[in-house]
């Protein structure tokens, strides 16, 4: 016969005022089994727990059932609590009486009936719970940071930093990623490049980081602790060890004429190139697409004047293998553009804008190259279209951003930002200059960026216009802006001499496939998804996989270097021991019934399911069955369902288990 | 017809491409009828026979039968269009690989399941509902075929039994099938002539837990067609074996193909057609919408 507790919590007032705690308790203790039935107002506090372990003594307890809130807060300190008096913890269940029933009854009598349901049904499933132990997985220490930005350099130092090994893969040939490309950063208007090259020095030079750069994930395998990735290293063309970064190959080169990606088309560069002279690595790739040698197999003119002789055209991508512990994702975002879309994509283009055919309307990564000393212009503000000063510019926000009838409903949170910033360098150096925005909110949440939003307006002089544009073309070399006043309830129109689109922050176009790799999840933009909004920011369902940076979602640059921290901090916390502990609560295969069907195997989101030989004792294959990997398995429960001959079952909720929690229900 | 089948048997039983041919025989006391035979010996092919009677589904000797008809050595086997899905569904399912087997496919306009309607031919009235619809009258995938390819049934409409059931209320199409299933006798021939059904255990001799009390009680007979229809779901072929053996006639291929409609209309899938494909309900795909977890 069963020795069962029952302990039910008031959450102070939060479950007390709906639901009848003690004629919860009351009843319960007539449940056949039951032995101790007491209510108590906080079950978690010190002395709430103490009244379990007590009773699990007292009483010899062989199974604890605490009535009270969602296991997802406290079913670890109810177990934990059990553990302590000596009981093993998976004896132990919740029965969510908060969320479940005060939380959504305001009568105490339906609250109360309802509970009293709940502890009954948890009481039955307790009596089949069968102690388990958690599976103990070696961890590799290593990690692996995909991408560089400024995300993922911050994550690898961290890291690295904590005397932990770490792989920096970035697909590019430099590290940096947008935040390279920005000439200022608000609040503070720091030069980008100035705060963020010391970093990307000291990941170079860094003992404990490989970076491989100009690389791609090929394949990710494995489970917490234990991945195994494969990683392209794309032929640069260059020797890294013999290079010596002075640049002539650059210089040399015939090809002139390639858009440069790092200056977004304002400038030019050779088929040879480092994306910007701070690069690191410092050593050119080539272009393969452009290089006139490997187009037409003639040329060779960087080879001939390379002095230490790195070129080497006949290197091939090389695909190298590391086994790491943890891995943390940080490739970013990509920018919008207003451009004509793809037909059947769900996002579209702006064809009031002119599809991004107006010569002096350019979006907000564009301004930032034009804005920085490093830029194609110097630093010097010069339209694209004939080179001159413009005298009037209007920025518009909210380009893509929260227009469901573009497709993208979500706020892409830096725009409001970055571009009072771009207002405000734009005054600073065109000081008889006009700068107005167009915009639908100031979102200026965040230390001191409400200040910075006042000192625009208040010290610069910058205009804000609070409506949509409807319209831009190209008259007498001017664009006209056409747009709404709401706030005066006028149209307005405008003749600037160049706009600035804030275009809105996209995932990476890749994302779905890396997510795909990697085995995680992403929302319906292509955003990776944290484990949990709240209390798992930088997790993700899949054990020792971590987000950092505006591969979430939209960031700013302080919020992604504090999550890329967070991460690194998660890294650290797996490495810091030798063993991971697993729950328990995972599948098992009954390899007497299972017929090789392997819908378990296709179903399986986490590739825990193998393929395993039964074999006599000559080594004859008897038979093949399926086999679930403990250290891969989430415990998710497909392949349970998706078994017709009912011969996988999940340890801890066993189809005995929910029967009896169902009966239990219907009687 | 039989003719050719008999040669392309003897030759490969004679060349030892196989060592043994599941096909069907005449019954003796009844030549109208055929049974389910497996011929070893090159001398014996001429047993083998190919008319309208030969109605069995003789792939659901490549599953339940597997070790006995392994223990022969490599088998050859006749199959229908019909029959030829379930082997592609069955190689989908991995229960075998495709060189494991040499596939005599038959051409065939239609078989007769019904003894009291055979005259001696193949006509309008007494062919099956099942080949009525049938789009594979030529088998898929075959290694020899008998007799020439027949185009497939022009049907007017591929769905027209299901929807006539559809266009009952819910309310009639339940009390429809409760009394159907009411008469129920459990004999589990169904399961044993389909060659999907291949579980060593059948959920329904599972105890601990139960997942469907024993006996003729309307509630467990209810609940064992359910499941026997949700685990075939996506999977069945409609080939009608269950149907045809149920020796109380419940109509179990009408409730398959309003499942397999379902299927068809969701999921965009017909099963049987594809060993390559993703079987719908063992699936993962990432891109399902997940939004409802949280
Ligand atoms: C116009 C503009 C102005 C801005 N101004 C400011 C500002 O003033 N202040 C501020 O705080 N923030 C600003 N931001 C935001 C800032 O750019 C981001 O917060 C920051 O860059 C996010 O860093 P990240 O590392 O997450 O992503 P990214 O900078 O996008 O870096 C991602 C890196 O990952 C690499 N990568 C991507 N996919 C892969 C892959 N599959 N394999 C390998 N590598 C991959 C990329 O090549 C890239 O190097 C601005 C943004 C814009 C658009
Ligand atoms: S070989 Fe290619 S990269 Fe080198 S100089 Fe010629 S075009 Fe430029
Ligand atoms: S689904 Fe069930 S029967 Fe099929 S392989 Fe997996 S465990 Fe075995
Ligand atoms: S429980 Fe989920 S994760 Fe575990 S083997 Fe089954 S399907 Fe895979
Ligand atoms: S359920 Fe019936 S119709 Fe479907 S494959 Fe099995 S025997 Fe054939
Ligand atoms: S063959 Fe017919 S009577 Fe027998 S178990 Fe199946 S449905 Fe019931």
């Amino acid at each position: 016969m069963a020795r069962i507790g029952v302990f039910v919590c008031h959450c102070g007032k939060n479950i007390g005022a709906t639901v009848d705690c003690e004629r919860v308790a009351g009843e319960a203790a007539k449940i056949p089994g039951v032995v101790h039935s007491e209510n108590y107002l906080y079950m978690c506090s010190d002395p709430g727990q103490l009244k379990i372990k007590d009773a699990i003594r007292d009483k010899k307890l062989d199974g604890v059932v605490v009535a009270a809130c969602s296991p997802h807060m406290h079913e670890r300190t109810f177990r934990r609590a059990v553990a302590e008096a000596g009981l093993n913890p998976y004896l132990a269940e919740m029965s969510n009486v908060r969320e479940h029933c005060s939380w959504v009854h305001q009568d105490i009598e339906d609250g109360t009936a309802k509970a009293i349901d709940l502890v009954r049904v948890m009481v039955e499933k307790v009596k089949l719970n069968q102690p388990l132990t958690p599976i103990r997985v070696p961890v590799t220490k290593r990690a692996l940071v995909i991408g560089g930005g400024v995300a993922g350099i911050q994550a690898a130092l961290d890291i690295a930093n904590g005397e932990r090994d770490v792989i920096l893969l970035e697909r590019d040939p430099s590290i940096g990623g947008h935040m390279s490309q920005l000439s200022e950063t608000f609040p503070t208007l720091d030069c980008s490049q100035c705060i963020l090259t010391p970093k990307m020095v000291e990941v170079a030079s860094h003992p404990r980081i490989t970076l491989l750069t100009y690389s791609e994930l090929e394949e990710v395998d494995g489970y917490v602790g234990n991945f195994q990735v494969k990683i392209r290293k794309k032929a640069r063309s260059v020797d890294m060890d013999v290079c010596t970064g002075c640049g002539v190959c650059m210089e040399k080169c015939p090809v002139k004429k390639i858009p440069s990606e790092f200056n977004v088309g304002l400038s030019m560069r050779p088929a040879i190139y480092t994306p910007f002279p701070q690069a690191v690595p410092n050593v050119p790739v080539i272009d393969k697409e452009n290089c006139i040698y490997y187009i037409k197999g003639k040329c060779k003119v960087c080879e001939k004047f390379c002095g230490p002789g790195a070129i080497r055209f006949d290197q091939e991508d090389e695909i190298v293998t590391y086994d790491v512990g943890a891995i943390v994702v940080a490739t970013g975002y990509s920018l919008y553009s207003v451009g004509e879309k793809p037909p059947g994509s769900t996002i579209a283009g702006y064809g009031e804008y002119g599809y991004g055919n107006i010569p002096d309307v350019i979006d907000a990564l564009q301004f930032e190259r034009l804005a920085s000393a490093s830029g194609p212009t110097e630093g010097h503000m010069r339209r694209p279209s004939d080179g001159a000063e413009p005298k009037t510019v209007a920025f518009i926000q909210c380009v893509g951003s929260r227009c469901p009838e573009k497709g993208i409903t979500y706020c892409s949170k830096i725009c409001c930002m970055y571009t009072v910033k771009h207002a405000m360098l734009y005054k600073h150096k065109v000081h008889d200059g006009d700068a107005y925005i167009f915009y639908m909110d100031i979102r200026s949440g965040g230390k001191n960026y409400e200040e910075f939003v006042r000192r625009a307006i208040e010290e610069d002089g910058v205009v804000y216009l609070r409506g949509r544009v409807s319209r831009l073309y190209r008259k007498d070399g001017k664009v006209i802006v056409r747009g709404a006043d709401t706030l005066s309830g006028t149209q307005v129109e405008i003749a600037a001499d160049m706009v600035v689109t804030a275009n809105a922050t996209l995932a990476q176009p890749d994302s779905q496939d890396v997510a795909q790799k990697i085995g995680i999840a992403y929302d319906k933009y292509g955003f990776f998804s944290e484990k949990h909004p709240k209390l798992a920011p930088v997790e993700t369902n899949t054990a020792g996989v971590f987000l950092a940076g505006a591969c979430q979602a939209p960031k700013d640059i302080p919020e992604a270097v504090a999550q890329a921290s967070g991460a690194a901090a998660k890294v650290l916390e797996m490495f810091a021991v030798d063993e991971l502990e697993r729950e328990p609560t995972i599948a098992v295969v009954n390899e007497d019934t299972c017929v090789a069907c392997f819908f378990c195997k296709r179903i399986c989101p986490y590739s825990a399911v193998e393929e395993k030989e039964i074999k006599d004792r000559d080594g004859n294959l008897i038979k093949l069955v399926s086999h679930v990997n403990e250290g891969l398995c989430q415990g998710c429960g497909l392949c349970v369902v998706a078994c017709p001959s009912k011969s996988i079952e999940l340890l801890g909720f066993t189809d005995e288990q929910l029967f009896a929690e169902i009966n239990a229900l219907a009687e | 017809m039989s003719k050719g089948l008999q040669d392309i048997a003897r030759e490969l039983l004679e060349k030892g491409e196989v060592q043994v041919v599941v096909g069907w025989g005449a019954v003796k006391a009844d030549p109208d009828r055929t049974r389910p035979i497996l011929v070893t010996d090159p001398d014996e092919v001429g047993e083998l026979v190919w008319n309208p009677r030969c109605v069995n589904n003789l792939a659901v000797y490549l599953t339940k039968a597997k070790s006995d008809v392994q223990a022969l050595g490599k088998a050859a086997i006749v199959a229908k269009g019909c029959d030829v899905k379930a082997i592609t569904g069955l190689i989908q399912e991995m229960q075998f690989s495709r060189d494991d087997l040499v596939i005599i496919g038959v051409a065939c306009k239609g078989v007769v399941s019904d003894g009291s309607l055979w005259q001696g031919e193949l006509t309008e009235e007494n062919r099956d509902l099942k080949c009525r619809f049938c789009d594979v009258r030529t088998p898929r995938t075959y290694d020899h075929l008998v007799g020439e390819e027949v185009p497939p049934v022009d049907a007017e409409d591929d769905w027209k039994d299901v929807r006539e059931l559809e266009e009952k209320t819910p309310r009639e199409r339940w009390d429809y099938w409760q009394e159907q299933f009411e008469r129920c006798i459990r004999c589990y021939a169904c399961r044993q002539a389909c060659p999907f059904c291949y579980c060593t255990r059948c959920i329904a001799d599972k105890t601990l837990p139960r997942w469907i009390e024993s006996g003729q009680h309307p509630r467990a007979n209810l609940a064992w067609n359910i499941i026997r229809a949700m685990h075939l779901a996506g999977r069945c072929v409609e080939c009608g074996e269950c149907e045809r053996v149920c020796p109380v006639g419940i109509p179990l291929n009408l409730l398959n193909r309003e499942l397999a409609k379902e299927v068809a209309v969701e999921y965009g899938y017909r099963a049987g057609y594809d060993s390559e494909a993703p079987p719908p309900f063992a699936t993962y795909r990432e891109e399902d919408d997940q939004s409802f977890i949280r």
